[in-house]
């Protein structure tokens, strides 16, 4: 099991915000690093819709994101 | 058990060109259906225009229900003759059927149709007269629940010319390949059609050396859809519409992902959100036990829109895997759509600062209303 879980928002907001570069660059993450992550999509993460892109990581929220910034939330709070 | 009169067909250019130089319309009446299909001669644009004019001409004479003759010799005497060779730029097939299923065919100058009846594939028994010169077919006959009719343009009879036969299939030769295919999956009238196509390309040797179309046609159940999109006014409604969609007859639809939120929490069943894209500007789909399709909302009812804006009746409905793909094609494939909409106010997309037009939902709703109505579907819309 993947001690890790990401889950990202694709409601409408956050499709427009972005989402979609949030999945694929989970999806082009580093191999050793991808396999410890569980992946998850929501409708709505937190009603925080006016800071989209949203996602969540191990039970944090996150707001505001883009690719870079998401693999750095990765990389600083992997298990 | 409610029948309806089902019909779809395919055009493919001549090898080369962007157009194609047979032309079909479908007119769908309250009690009949008219279908015309004409070959303007030769192959590009002059032939799609020529056709383009005569089955125009004909589908809007037809539709104002003059007499035939009166229909006839207007279209004859209005037929284009070409110069050089001394005959009419275009061919011409149409029918009519009406409620009592009694199909009336003519035709002038194009090959002869297909009934597909027990299993084996006949020709129509024709009466021959002639009018301003021409010789014309007539058919009159009862159709069957079980039958099945093809219409196809010379390109069809003339397939394999060109490519792997010398003389093309000629009748039998069509005949006994239609015969193939429906007997392979007789309810699928669009997977007899798009392997017919293939076939027939590839006695071309994916060379096409003439516009070719391939019209079918027969009668099935009808089908019911219902769609259940945003969450309702007052929340006391929540649970009411869940239950209505729920226990409705058909297929069913949710669309935008709070109001699958709300039908999740109201029947206590398990969202799956999806995670593929399979066309950036469309969110995935998601998945609940009990209903065909969950999408985003107003990114993917838009996208619907124009998809039904662009489709003419007859087509075989758009590929594509994505939620507006997948939602265009159930509605394409039901003959009533019943609408549930809510129409609370998502806060979350105000700060969207989306543009008027883009963001209303029930003036999208209706506007889908309005082009499935175009084509003949029963819509019936309930707000909340």
């Amino acid at each position: 099991m993947s001690k890790n879980t990401l889950k990202i928002c694709i409601g409408t907001p956050c499709h427009l915000m972005g989402a979609a570069d949030l999945l694929e660059a989970v999806e082009n993450l580093d191999y050793n690093l991808r396999k410890k992550i569980e992946l998850k999509t929501s409708h709505c993460i937190d009603n925080c819709c006016d800071k989209a892109p949203v996602a969540e990581f191990n039970g944090k929220v996150y707001q505001d994101l883009n690719p870079e910034k998401l693999y750095e939330i990765i990389n600083k709070n992997i298990r | 058990m409610e029948l309806v009169f089902e019909e779809f067909y395919r055009s493919i250019p001549k090898a080369g060109e962007e157009v194609c130089g047979d032309n079909v319309e479908i007119i769908k009446k309250e009690d009949k259906t008219i279908v015309v299909l004409s070959d303007g001669l030769g192959s590009g644009i002059k032939a799609n225009i020529l056709s383009t004019l005569t089955s125009k001409i004909a589908s809007g004479l037809l539709e104002k229900e003059l007499p035939l003759n009166e229909i006839l010799s207007t279209i004859l005497a209005t037929l284009p003759v070409c110069e050089v060779r001394g005959i009419a730029y275009s061919t011409l097939a149409f029918l009519i059927i009406d409620q009592n299923q009694e199909l009336h065919l003519i035709e002038i100058d194009s090959p002869s149709a297909f009934l597909f009846r027990n299993n084996q594939v006949q020709k129509l028994n024709y009466s021959e007269f002639e009018l301003e010169g021409k010789k014309i077919k007539e058919a009159n006959f009862k159709f069957q629940k079980e039958d099945q009719l093809f219409l196809v343009s010379d390109g069809v009879t003339h397939a394999g010319i060109g490519g792997l036969l010398n003389f093309g299939l000629g009748w039998d030769g069509v005949a006994k390949e239609i015969e193939r295919t429906v007997k392979r999956k007789q309810n699928d009238l669009k997977y007899s059609i798009n392997k017919l196509v293939k076939v027939f390309n590839t006695f071309y040797g994916d060379q096409a050396g003439d516009d070719f179309t391939i019209i079918g046609m027969k009668y099935r159940k009808k089908r019911k859809l219902n769609i259940w999109s945003g969450p309702p006014l007052k929340e006391d409604d929540d649970s009411l519409l869940a239950q209505k969609i729920s226990a409705a007859d058909g297929k069913k639809i949710i669309s935008g992902g709070t109001t699958a939120q709300i039908a999740a929490r109201e029947l206590n069943r398990e969202l799956e959100p999806g995670l593929k894209y399979y066309d950036k500007d469309i969110p995935p789909t998601s998945r609940m036990e009990g209903f065909d399709l969950l999408t985003e909302g107003l990114l993917t009812l838009n996208k619907v829109l124009s998809l039904l804006k662009k489709y003419k009746p007859g087509q075989i409905p758009v590929d594509g895997r994505d939620g507006a793909s997948r939602f265009t094609r159930l509605l394409l494939e039901s003959d009533s759509v019943k609408f549930f909409v809510g129409r609370a106010v998502n806060e979350s997309h105000q700060s969207l600062n989306l543009p008027i037009n883009l963001g209303i939902r029930s003036q999208i709703i209706s506007q889908i209303a309005e082009q499935l109505r175009r084509i003949k579907k029963k819509v019936e819309i309930e707000w909340f």
